[in-house]
């Protein structure tokens, strides 16, 4: 190990340096969101993603020191704390589910059947889409848990030999994207049932989607709040089953 | 974490944030068990910890094992907080820079499709069921205007 790394172990190798940077992108994502008037590339979590990796970067570059290093041994110890507590917050989505049990129990069967036939006509068309395209195994394997939420999605992407971080990549842009395009594609899709809105938008555009589905009407907003939770623990046994059907998983 | 001393008020029935909080560390760690063991019998289908904890707690409100004011203001908080506790996985890209390098574009356009698929696809089958709920079974679709508290 060089000096220059050692020094920066002493220095930025406890776990404030990664909680503080994260802290930082996403409080400046916010404010730029605000005084963007919400302009949909300026989405909290985009700007600290995008900005968060330009800045340890560029730290690493003026460090003179590996970037995937860098990350790993002056972010990584910081930023796994807070990733940690994405386990509790995702266990939290059961509470509304719970609220909205009314809805649950009398629409249980459609919302499951939708759910996983929609899901599997979906996973063959990005399967086929991304292979068309020229992405490799892995690249593909990361493509298709995107619709579970991050927590569930990641550990899925690298058990059927795909790049977590890139599913999680996926997840994020999911939500810029629904936010951008939610209204236009409703109308050209002619999407206008409202249960299927709902579930629709929570399956694409994660808990993003489901804040559009609420201003839409309050019954896709509950479906969609629903589908976040329900897709994620379809995701889990269908990606698996997909991806070893068509011989990708390793 | 943020200060909870203002988080215990009388007249609600919350329970104390320790104890939520605690109720949440159960349910985790009793999912991290059952998942560690379901990798050891099944390692081709993982089952994250998150997924079992979402289901384990789901049932116990369901079935009234937990009351629901137990665990709703710790959950609301965390719910709250989900965007910027996503942010280090967005971050951890860069250690996979040389992948996005490799095909980065071809992974976006991926992404783009894949978003516009989801959305149609699950609109459309789900419209689908509803018809043949609608027509077939003659069921009753309309939902209640409850809505609910964010």
């Amino acid at each position: 190990m060089s000096a220059t790394e050692t020094t920066i172990i002493s220095y930025l190798g406890t776990p404030i340096f990664g909680i503080c940077l994260s802290l930082l992108v996403f409080l400046f994502g916010q404010w730029l969101f605000k005084i963007g008037k919400g302009f949909f590339l300026f989405q909290p979590l985009f700007v600290g993603m995008v900005l968060g990796i330009f800045i340890l970067w560029l730290m690493a570059k003026m460090f003179g020191v590996d970037v995937t290093w860098f990350y790993t041994n002056a972010y990584k110890p910081g930023g796994d704390i807070i990733f940690w507590f994405l386990n509790p917050a995702t266990i939290a989505f059961a509470v509304p589910l719970y609220k909205r049990n009314d809805i649950v129990k009398r629409f249980w069967l459609e919302i499951l059947l939708s759910l996983i036939i929609g899901l599997f006509i979906s996973l063959f068309i990005i399967y086929y889409v991304s292979k068309l395209i020229g992405l490799n195994n892995n690249g593909i394997a990361s493509m298709l848990p995107q619709a579970a939420t991050t927590a569930i999605a990641m550990p899925i992407s690298g058990a059927i030999g795909g790049t977590p971080a890139v599913t999680a990549m996926a997840c994020i842009l999911n939500a810029v994207l629904i936010y951008a395009l939610a209204t236009w594609l409703i109308k050209i899709f002619h999407l206008t049932e409202p249960i299927g809105q709902g579930l629709g938008l929570g399956t694409a555009g994660h808990t993003v989607g489901s804040a559009k589905a609420i201003q839409l009407s309050s019954v896709s907003g509950a479906m969609a709040a629903i589908a976040v939770v329900i897709i994620s623990i379809v995701v889990d046994v269908v990606v698996p089953t997909f991806a070893n059907f068509m011989g990708i998983a390793h | 974490m943020a200060d909870k001393s203002n988080t215990t008020q009388a007249e609600t029935k919350d329970a104390p944030i320790l104890i939520q909080m605690g109720i949440f560390a159960g349910v985790l760690f009793v999912s991290s068990l059952i998942s560690a063991w379901l990798v050891a019998v099944a390692p081709k289908f993982p089952v994250p910890t998150p997924v079992l904890g979402l289901i384990i707690l789901y049932l116990l409100l369901t079935f009234h094992i937990v009351k629901v004011e137990w665990v709703d203001k710790f959950a609301t908080f965390m719910i709250g907080m989900i965007a910027f506790l996503f942010v280090p996985s967005g971050i951890q890209l860069t250690a996979s820079l040389d992948i996005m390098k490799a095909q980065g574009v071809q992974l976006i356009i991926a992404i783009i499709i894949s978003t516009v698929v989801l959305l149609v696809v699950v609109a459309y089958t789900t419209s689908f069921f509803i018809w043949i709920r609608k027509t077939v079974f003659h069921g009753d679709i309309t939902v209640s205007e409850t809505v609910d508290k964010k």
